[in-house]
């Protein structure tokens, strides 16, 4: 167990170097210019030559990308020339409110889920198992957009039962909870659909399986035998659970925006806009450095919790 | 009496050998065939049709995304109005409020059953092109990657690794947004995030493959590599792969319509779905019904996507 732990963590590291390298080469090396803030079209060839001269452009790539990792590591994350803020200032403030939304979705999406689809799997073919069904295909299908939007107008705009968007942190818990109600629905919806669709068809699997008959037959009562079917079917569950929240943060970009979330999704956003790169640059790095270590965490849970996993993994 | 020797051979027998083998192989082929005894060999995707069309609810979507696609290639023809120029008195006018205007009009005055069916097209390129893109190089990705081994195998796979430890979404955002807005970027995003986890497939297909017999016999007939992956391999992981990407149309509609939502796609007036509803948001208390179509369309198409790949999984999983 300390062996893997040891062999994932050693792993992880050139999965974070490769990551380094793509945010790199995605904001250097693509047409998108990384001195585009600073050159404006009344510039001399001149005085353009000389901006990027002084960013460093006119470098070797490996050394520019060696100045980059540095300053990233020392904690400079660029400065924002559109909004004349350091990109760390900028997302320090940010990535709190992203992850408590994202940590809240996730945790709200893969619990409903987990409890639908065990539901629907004990209950195969029969009209709850139908209900979660097309539940979890909606869950899957619908634009998180479309849906954050339906919300907000019914909820918000028709109802005003909820803010219609912001983060009300630091004014005691009952705003922060209304607040959160409606980007958490919105994530949790989806993630919830598909955590359903996995934990049943995992449930369904595990029911059949000959042990299932061995424990009745041993005269196990029924709640008895489901506890140990729901131990051995909640493996894949925890695996997409991860996914699930990498996604979560991902999509912050779309909930944020229709929420005016103040996290990282809104700032790239707005930053797309303005062809703001450093900060696309900055927000993709944590939630892609967020990313592999969540990872690493549900890699390593599962194999303590289930000893089969811990042969396939590496 | 002869005794007839019915033995069928296939189809590219001896092709790996010189001109003047291959005729005579070709002639040995003609001559043990010589009584056709009407066996044939079991076709895959054939028995799979089949039961696909048994299956009422994929056939359903199916048709569905063909009236959809029928829809958005004879646009030209049907569409009541242009879908790009409005008359700005006719704002947000009702559905079937009017004759003019059977689902309404955007914020702008555009007839929005003409929008929706040329949107139909940009959908439609976006849940395909790069789903097709990417099964291509995925694929040819998992089986270099598999069949060669050693450090290609672990350079390969292991940058796909990479590319798979960024949320597909913000990939493609990132993709894009440093690329510029404008639908083929969209599209080159997209596809670059459905690359690695369809290499993945294609290796782990590849890699049960690759020990069996007749791969082995291939090889030491002298067939070379490209040929023993085409005539060997793909043909055995095809359908795992074919059945994995069917999945990833509706995904990768979904990630295009986000794209485009945020402004990443098809630059306006073009009747984008994803950005339509993003332009009308503001007006949804006052046209609801209006806002909410580009919106609900995406849905309804993606749902329809989801429904048609599981059929098709359900129809290839029966035979295992």
């Amino acid at each position: 167990m300390v062996r893997l732990t040891v062999r994932r963590l050693l792993y992880s590291i050139p999965i974070l170097i490769g990551v380094s390298v793509i945010c790199f080469l995605l904001m250097n090396v693509l047409p998108g210019n990384a001195a585009a803030g600073l050159i404006n079209d009344q510039m001399t060839e001149k005085e353009k030559y000389a901006a990027e001269q002084s960013m460093g452009l006119h470098d070797p790539l490996p050394v520019r990308y060696w100045s980059w990792l540095t300053k990233i590591l020392s904690g400079d994350m660029g400065f924002s020339q559109q909004r004349h803020r350091d990109v760390a200032e900028l997302l320090g403030q940010a990535w709190v409110n992203t992850f408590i939304l994202a940590i809240v979705s996730a945790v709200v999406g893969v619990v409903a889920g987990m409890l639908l689809g065990y539901y629907a799997g004990t209950r195969r073919g029969r009209w709850a198992d139908k209900v979660v069904s097309i539940f979890s295909l909606a869950g899957l299908s619908i634009p998180s957009f479309f849906l954050g939007i339906v919300l907000l107008s019914i909820f918000a705009g028709e109802m005003r039962l909820f803010p219609a968007g912001g983060a009300e942190f630091g004014v005691g818990i009952g705003p922060a909870i209304r607040s959160l109600v409606l980007p958490v629905a919105t994530g949790s919806l989806v993630t919830a659909g598909i955590t359903a669709r996995v934990m049943r068809a995992s449930m369904v699997d595990v029911m059949a399986a000959d042990f299932i008959e061995t424990l009745r037959a041993k005269g196990l009562s029924e709640w008895e035998v489901r506890k140990h079917a729901v131990r051995n079917a909640v493996a894949p569950v925890l695996t997409t659970s991860g996914v699930q929240l990498g996604y979560l943060l991902g999509g912050a970009v779309v909930v944020e925006t229709i929420f005016r979330w103040p996290g990282m999704g809104t700032l790239t956003y707005n930053a797309i806009a303005s062809r703001d790169l450093p900060v696309i640059q900055g927000s993709m790095l944590i939630v892609a450095f967020a990313f592999v270590l969540i990872n690493l965490i549900v890699d390593i849970v599962q194999a303590a919790i289930d000893p089969r996993v811990r042969g396939t993994l590496l | 009496m002869s005794e007839i020797v019915v033995r069928r051979l296939p189809a590219g027998f001896g092709s790996s050998a010189s001109a003047a083998d291959r005729k005579a192989g070709q002639r040995l082929a003609r001559k043990f065939l010589a009584v056709d005894d009407g066996a044939r060999p079991q076709a895959f995707w054939k028995e799979t049709g089949k039961r696909f069309l048994e299956n009422k609810v994929g056939v359903g979507a199916t048709l569905f995304i063909l009236l959809l696609a029928g829809a958005a290639l004879i646009a030209p023809w049907i569409a009541p109005h242009d879908p790009l120029t409005g008359v700005a008195t006719d704002r947000l006018q009702a559905p079937f409020s009017s004759g003019a205007h059977i689902l309404g009009t955007d914020e702008q005055g555009r007839d929005l059953l003409s929008r929706i069916m040329y949107g139909g097209r940009l959908t439609l390129i976006a849940a395909f092109v790069p789903t097709i893109a990417a099964t291509v190089i995925g694929t040819a990705i998992g089986i270099t990657a598999t069949m060669m081994g050693g450090w290609v195998q672990t350079v390969l796979m292991r940058g796909m690794d990479m590319l798979y430890a960024f949320p597909a979404v913000l990939l493609a955002i990132a993709v894009s947004a440093s690329l510029g807005p404008s639908l083929a970027n969209a599209l080159i995003a997209t596809s670059i995030v459905s690359v690695p986890p369809v290499a993945r497939v294609a290796e782990s297909a590849t890699r049960r493959v690759v020990t069996k017999e007749y791969v082995e016999a291939a090889k030491l007939s002298g067939a070379s590599p490209v040929k023993v992956a085409t005539s060997q391999i793909i043909p055995n992981v095809l359908n795992d792969i074919v059945v994995y990407a069917s999945g990833l149309v509706g995904v990768s509609m979904l990630i295009a319509a986000s794209l485009s939502f945020l402004g990443l796609g098809a630059l306006p007036p073009a009747p984008e779905w994803g950005f339509m509803l993003n332009s009308m948001r503001n007006s949804i208390s006052i046209a609801m019904f209006n806002v909410m179509l580009p919106g609900f369309m995406i849905f309804l198409t993606s749902v329809c996507f989801n429904l048609a790949s599981d059929a098709l999984r359900e129809a290839t999983d029966s035979r295992l």
